[in-house]
C-alpha cells in the first residue's frame, strides 16, 4: 500500500522524532512510504487568524504538492491539519483565485484519500494491535479539531487499549480545548493561559505520567506549560507509543480482537 | 389598532435580502421532517399513561389517577391535604360532563368556594386568585413525553387562574393524553384557525415554577404556584 | 448600559475575570452540570441531528421571508386589537414606549427577561421617568437590579456570577432576615415581587417567537413570571429583535422543544405561553396590547455571510460549551451578548470598533457550531470577522501584519519554507536557555529551550515553554532521505 505523508509544518519543524516512528509503525504494517517535498503547511495559520487572500497560495501549494504524488493513502500525524484538508474543499468555495475550479477537484481527490494517523491504522489497516508494549499510566488529550473537523473520537483510545502494559486514566474535562488554537494561543496569551492551566491541572488529577495525543500542537501547548509551571509530565505522540518496545508477533487485526470499549464520555457523568 | 413604519421598515429588509416583498404565497414554509409527528406516536393508550406518570412524577408533579365516579372524593382529598380552601374553581360546563354539581355544591358547605368569572372584572378575579389557597383547572390535554397540561384561558378561567394560587390541581381526562407538545399544539391551531376557540392565551404548564438562579440550586414556586397536581380521569 | 456592557480595555476584562475565582468556579460547575442535564435531554429525545436540521429549516425559511412573515404577524396583531412599532433604532423604540407610559400615566412598570430591552436600556430609561417604577421579575434579573444594575453574565442565566452570599446581602438592603439559603432567599423574592406585581399597571416582556399567521407571542419561563406579566397589568408591551419570528404555533412548538432541552436540558420550559391580547369577554391579560419590533443593526446581517447568526433561538448552548466562556465569564466581553454568539452578533449590533477583538478570543475550538440547536456555523463566523477585520478593513488587532505576511508567504512557498527549516535552530540560539526540564520527551536537546521568544513566538513564550526547534541535521526530512536510501528505496 502507498502511502504518502502528509508532515504538517509542527512536525516539520518542531517533532522530527514522531514522523519517524511513524514511519515505522506504518512500514511494519506494511505501508510503503514517501514524504512529497514540496509540502509545507495546511494553511491555518493564516486562514484562521483572518488572513485569507494570503492563504490561498498556501493552500494551493500543499494540493500542488501532492497532485502529481503516486500513493492510495495520504496520511498525517496531525489530526487538525487532516480535518482542515478535509475541509479544503468547502474552503474553496470562497477561493477568487481558482477561476476554473482546478484547484478544487484536485483538493476533492485529495480530501478523499486523507487520514489521520490513528484513524488510517484502524479504520482503513484493520490494525487493532500494533505490538506495541509501554509500562506506565498515560491519560489521552482529544483535540478539538480533530473530533469536531474530522470527527473522529474512537481510534487512539481503541489503539492504546491494545497497548500492553499501559494503564489509560479518563481525563475529566476530555471535551474542553487546552488552549492551543494556532495562532490564538500567541495572540490572546492571557485567555490561552487560563486554559492550559486547567487542562494542565485535570491531566494532574488523573495521576497519569504520560500525556498522549494525536496533536502535536496541543502536546507543544500543553507539555510547554507543564514545563513552565515545573511540574513532570512525559509528552507522547501516539506514533511514538505505537513505536515503543514493538513485538511484531503480537500484532493483531480488528477482526482479531474483542470489539472495542466505547470511547470515552465527555465529562464524568457519575 | 395602529402599524407604525411598518413599509419603510419592511422594505429596507426586502432591499438587504436582496429579494422583493410578497413571495410567501409561492414559497409557504415546507417541514422537511415527520419527526414531530412520529417520536413517541406508537405508544398505546396505557403505555401513554405510564410515560405521562414517570415523566410528570420527576418534574416533580403529584400525579393521581381515578375514575369518574370517585373524581369529587378525590378532589376533596387533594384539597384537605393541601389545608384546605380558599378554592378558586372556573366558570365552566366541565363540572356537569364530569358530574361533579353535588361536589361543588358540598364542597361549598366545608371551605370557601369562589369561582372565577369575567363578568366582575380584572381586579375582583385577581383579587380572588391571588387569595386562593388553591385553584382547581380542566386540562385541554395532558402531554405524556414532558409530564405537561395545556390549558386555554377564557371568560371562565383567567390566565392568573393558573399562576396566582399557592397550589394548582389540574383535571384531564385519559383520553386527553397525546404522546407530546406536537399533537396538542396542531389542534389548538385547527381550532384557532376555524374560529372554535376564542381564548387568547394557550398556557403550557409542566410543574411548579421554579428557578435555579442562585447558584443554579433549583428552587420550586418562586412566582407561580408552590406544588401542582395532574388528576387523570381513566374512564373519560 | 445598552449592548456596550463595559468601557475597560479588554486586557483589563481579561485579568478581571482571572481574578474572580467565585465566577469562574460557579461557570465551570455550571457548564459543566448543563452539560449532563442538555446532553441527556438531547439523547433522550433521539435523532438529535436531524431535529437540528428541522430547527435551522425553519429559522432559516422565516429570516429568508422576514418581510413577509413581520408583514403577516403584524396584520394579526392589529386584528386582535394590538398596536405595532416597527423600530429602526434603539433610540425609536425608547421614544414610542416611554410615550406610552407617559400617556397612560404609568406607576409601576413590572418586567420579564428580555435582552433586546436591554440593549435599549430601557430600564435605566424608565427609571429616569419622575413618577414610574421598574422592576424586572425574573429572579436573576432582579437580583442583578438590586445591585444597582449589575451587568448580566449569562443569556440564560444572567446572575451566575453572583454567589448566596451576595444575593443575602442585596435582599438584606430591602428587608430580608434570614441565612443564605436560596430556598428561603427566592421565598423572600417571591412575597416581594408578588405585592408588586399586583398594584402593576404595565408589563413589559421580551418575546421567544411570534406567530405570524395568528399574531400571538410565545414565552418560555420556568418561574411563571412572564405570565403574571401578561396577565395582572392593563398594558403589555412586547419589545422583540425582527428575526424573532417563525410562521406559526406548529414551528413554535418545534423551537420551544429545541430551545428547552439546548438551554436548561428540561424536555419543554415549565410555562411555555401563546397569547396576544385579551380577548373581549375575558377578565385578564393585556387591553392594550403594543408590539415593538426592533432593527438596531440586525439588518447589516441580511444578505451577507453573516446572516445565519440570525438564526439563534438564544439557547445559551454555546455559551456552555464554550472553552474561553468558561474562563472569561459573560463579563469579559464586554458585550450583553457574550460567548459564541456574542463574539459573532456584537461586532454586527455593535461595529469593529467596539466589538473587534471578540472574533479574534476564540481557540476555533469548535464545540459552538457542534452543539448549536439550528446548525448556525459559530466558529467560520468567527474566521470570517476575522476576514473582514483584516483582508477588507485592515484593521490590526494585535498580529503584527508584516510577520503574518511573512507566515503566508513562508508557508506558501517550499523554497522559503525549506530556508526556514535550515535555520530555525540556530535562528532561536540566543533567545535558548538550558535548564533541567520537567516535561519529558519534549525537548528536542535536552533542556534546550525558548522562555523569552521574539516577535509571533512572545505570546507563546509569555504562558509556557517553548523547545528549540532542532538542527537541520535532525530534521524529519532529513532523517527520512537517508532512510529510504538506507532501505535502498526510491527517493522523491
Ligand atoms: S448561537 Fe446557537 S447555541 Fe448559541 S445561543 Fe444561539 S441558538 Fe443557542
Amino acid at each position: 500500500m502507498k502511502v504518502a505523508l502528509f508532515t504538517s509544518c509542527m512536525l516539520d519543524l518542531m517533532f522530527p522524532k514522531v514522523g519517524q516512528d511513524m514511519v515505522d509503525v506504518l512500514e511494519r504494517l506494511g505501508c510503503t512510504i514517501q514524504v512529497p517535498s514540496d509540502q509545507i503547511c495546511c494553511g491555518q495559520p493564516t486562514y484562521n487568524s483572518g488572513y485569507v487572500e494570503a492563504s490561498w497560495p498556501v493552500l494551493h501549494n500543499q494540493i500542488d504538492a501532492f497532485a502529481d504524488v503516486d500513493c492510495d493513502y495520504i496520511v498525517s500525524p496531525v489530526g487538525s491539519c487532516t480535518g482542515i484538508l478535509k475541509e479544503y474543499p468547502t474552503l474553496l468555495e470562497d477561493d477568487p483565485t481558482d477561476p476554473d475550479g482546478y484547484y478544487m477537484k484536485q483538493a476533492k481527490i485529495l480530501a478523499a484519500k486523507t487520514y489521520e494517523f490513528s484513524q488510517f491504522i484502524w479504520r482503513v489497516l484493520g490494525i487493532a494491535d500494533c505490538g506495541a508494549q509501554l509500562d506506565g499510566v498515560a491519560t489521552y488529550h482529544r483535540s478539538c479539531h480533530m473530533t469536531r473537523i474530522l470527527g473522529e473520537r474512537e481510534t487512539p483510545f481503541w489503539l492504546l487499549e491494545h497497548v500492553n502494559g499501559l494503564e489509560m486514566r479518563p481525563l475529566n474535562g476530555l471535551q474542553y480545548c487546552c488552549g492551543f488554537g494556532g495562532t490564538f494561543s500567541v495572540k490572546e496569551p492571557s485567555i490561552s493561559q487560563l486554559m492550559v492551566t486547567e487542562k494542565v491541572e485535570n491531566i494532574e488529577k488523573t495521576g497519569a505520567e504520560i500525556l498522549v495525543s494525536c496533536d502535536p500542537g496541543c502536546l507543544m501547548n500543553i507539555g510547554g506549560r507543564f514545563n513552565r509551571l515545573g511540574k513532570p509530565i512525559k509528552i507522547m505522540h501516539l506514533a511514538e507509543v505505537l513505536n515503543t518496545n514493538v513485538d511484531p508477533s503480537r500484532i493483531r487485526k480488528v477482526s482479531e480482537v474483542p470489539a472495542p470499549t466505547p470511547a470515552p464520555a465527555e465529562v464524568d457523568l457519575s | 389598532m395602529t402599524i407604525i413604519n411598518r413599509e419603510k421598515f419592511l422594505n429596507h429588509l426586502a432591499d438587504r435580502l436582496d429579494q422583493p416583498r410578497h413571495q410567501l404565497a409561492q414559497h409557504p414554509y415546507q417541514p422537511i421532517s415527520d419527526l414531530p409527528q412520529t417520536t413517541l406516536a406508537d405508544q398505546t393508550p396505557a403505555e401513554l399513561l405510564a410515560t405521562a406518570k414517570t415523566h410528570s412524577e420527576k418534574i416533580p408533579v403529584t400525579f393521581v389517577t381515578t375514575a369518574k365516579a370517585q373524581l369529587g372524593a378525590q378532589l376533596t382529598t387533594l384539597i384537605q391535604e393541601r389545608g384546605g380552601g380558599p378554592v378558586l374553581l372556573p366558570t365552566t360546563k366541565a363540572f356537569e360532563q364530569f358530574q361533579l354539581t353535588a361536589w361543588q355544591q358540598s364542597l361549598a358547605e366545608t371551605q370557601q368556594v369562589d369561582y372565577w368569572q369575567a363578568e366582575n372584572g380584572r381586579a375582583a378575579n385577581l383579587k380572588l386568585a391571588e387569595n386562593a389557597n388553591l385553584s382547581i383547572s380542566f386540562a385541554d390535554f395532558l402531554l405524556a413525553e414532558s409530564g405537561t397540561i395545556t390549558v386555554s384561558s377564557g371568560a371562565g378561567q383567567g390566565r392568573a387562574f393558573h399562576f396566582l394560587p399557592q397550589h394548582y390541581i389540574s383535571v384531564v381526562p385519559q383520553s386527553r393524553i397525546v404522546p407530546r407538545s406536537t399533537q396538542a399544539i396542531a389542534w389548538y391551531d385547527d381550532e384557532i384557525k376555524a374560529g372554535r376557540l376564542g381564548s387568547s392565551a394557550i398556557h403550557f404548564i409542566t410543574g411548579p415554577s421554579n428557578s435555579g438562579d442562585i447558584e443554579m440550586h433549583l428552587v420550586t414556586g418562586v412566582h407561580g404556584p408552590l406544588d401542582v397536581v395532574y388528576v387523570v380521569v381513566t374512564d373519560c | 448600559m445598552g449592548l456596550k456592557t463595559s468601557t475597560k480595555p479588554f486586557e483589563e476584562r481579561i485579568a478581571a475575570a482571572a481574578a474572580d475565582k467565585f465566577a469562574t468556579a460557579s461557570i465551570a460547575q455550571s457548564q459543566d452540570a448543563q452539560y449532563v442535564k442538555r446532553e441527556g435531554a438531547r439523547s433522550e429525545l433521539g435523532h438529535w441531528q436531524e431535529w437540528r436540521k428541522i430547527g435551522q429549516s425553519i429559522r432559516q425559511h422565516a429570516i429568508n421571508y422576514l418581510p413577509d412573515y413581520l408583514e403577516e404577524f403584524s396584520d394579526h396583531v392589529d386584528q386582535r386589537g394590538g398596536s405595532v412599532f416597527f423600530a429602526q433604532t434603539p433610540a425609536e423604540a425608547n421614544t414610542y414606549i416611554l410615550n406610552i407610559l407617559k400617556e397612560q400615566e404609568s406607576r409601576h412598570v413590572v418586567k420579564s427577561k428580555s435582552m433586546v430591552t436591554s440593549e435599549l436600556d430601557l430600564d435605566q430609561k424608565i427609571q429616569a421617568l419622575p413618577d414610574t417604577t421598574v422592576l424586572e421579575t425574573d429572579l436573576a434579573e432582579f437580583i442583578l437590579q438590586e445591585d444597582d444594575w449589575d451587568e448580566p453574565s449569562h443569556i440564560v442565566f444572567p446572575a451566575l456570577h453572583k454567589n448566596r452570599d451576595q444575593v443575602k446581602a442585596e435582599f438584606e438592603k430591602i428587608g430580608y432576615v434570614g441565612d443564605n439559603d436560596p430556598e428561603k432567599l427566592a421565598r423572600f423574592a417571591r412575597h416581594y415581587l408578588r405585592e408588586r406585581f399586583l398594584e402593576a399597571d404595565v408589563g413589559i416582556t421580551g418575546c421567544n417567537f411570534a406567530i405570524a399567521d395568528n399574531g400571538m407571542i410565545n414565552l418560555n419561563t420556568n418561574e411563571g413570571n412572564a405570565d403574571l406579566v401578561d396577565s395582572i397589568p392593563e398594558t403589555q408591551i412586547v419589545v422583540m429583535g425582527m428575526e424573532r419570528i417563525v410562521p406559526s404555533m406548529k414551528e413554535a412548538e418545534i423551537m420551544d422543544n429545541l430551545l428547552a432541552r439546548s438551554a436548561v436540558g428540561q424536555r419543554l420550559t415549565t410555562y411555555v405561553t401563546f397569547a396576544g391580547p385579551k380577548a373581549q369577554d375575558e377578565a385578564d391579560g393585556p387591553t392594550n396590547f403594543h408590539v415593538v419590533i426592533l432593527d438596531n443593526n440586525r439588518s447589516e446581517a441580511l444578505g451577507t455571510e453573516f446572516q445565519e447568526i440570525l438564526q439563534c433561538i438564544r439557547c445559551g448552548a454555546c455559551l456552555n460549551v464554550c472553552p474561553v466562556y468558561r474562563h472569561l465569564g459573560g463579563h469579559g466581553y464586554g458585550s450583553l451578548y457574550p460567548g459564541p454568539v456574542g463574539a459573532v452578533l456584537s461586532p454586527i449590533l455593535g461595529g469593529y470598533e467596539q466589538f473587534g477583538e471578540l472574533p479574534f478570543a476564540s481557540s476555533l475550538c469548535g464545540a459552538c457550531t457542534e452543539t448549536c440547536p439550528v446548525l448556525i456555523p459559530l466558529h467560520p463566523l468567527l474566521i470570517k470577522h476575522r476576514e473582514v477585520e483584516t483582508d477588507r478593513l485592515k484593521m490590526m488587532h494585535g498580529f503584527k501584519d508584516t510577520q503574518m505576511k511573512i507566515v503566508g508567504k513562508a508557508t506558501a512557498s517550499p523554497f522559503l519554507f525549506k530556508m526556514g527549516l535550515q535555520f530555525k535552530h540556530f535562528g532561536m540560539q540566543a533567545f535558548t536557555k538550558h535548564q533541567t526540564p520537567t516535561a519529558l520527551n519534549f525537548f528536542a536537546y535536552q533542556g534546550a529551550m525558548i522562555k523569552n521568544g521574539p516577535g509571533l513566538i512572545k505570546g507563546w513564550t509569555d504562558v509556557r515553554d517553548l523547545p528549540q526547534p532542532p538542527k537541520h541535521k535532525d530534521d524529519f526530512r532529513v532523517w527520512f532521505e537517508h532512510h529510504q536510501a538506507n532501505q535502498g528505496g526510491a527517493t522523491k
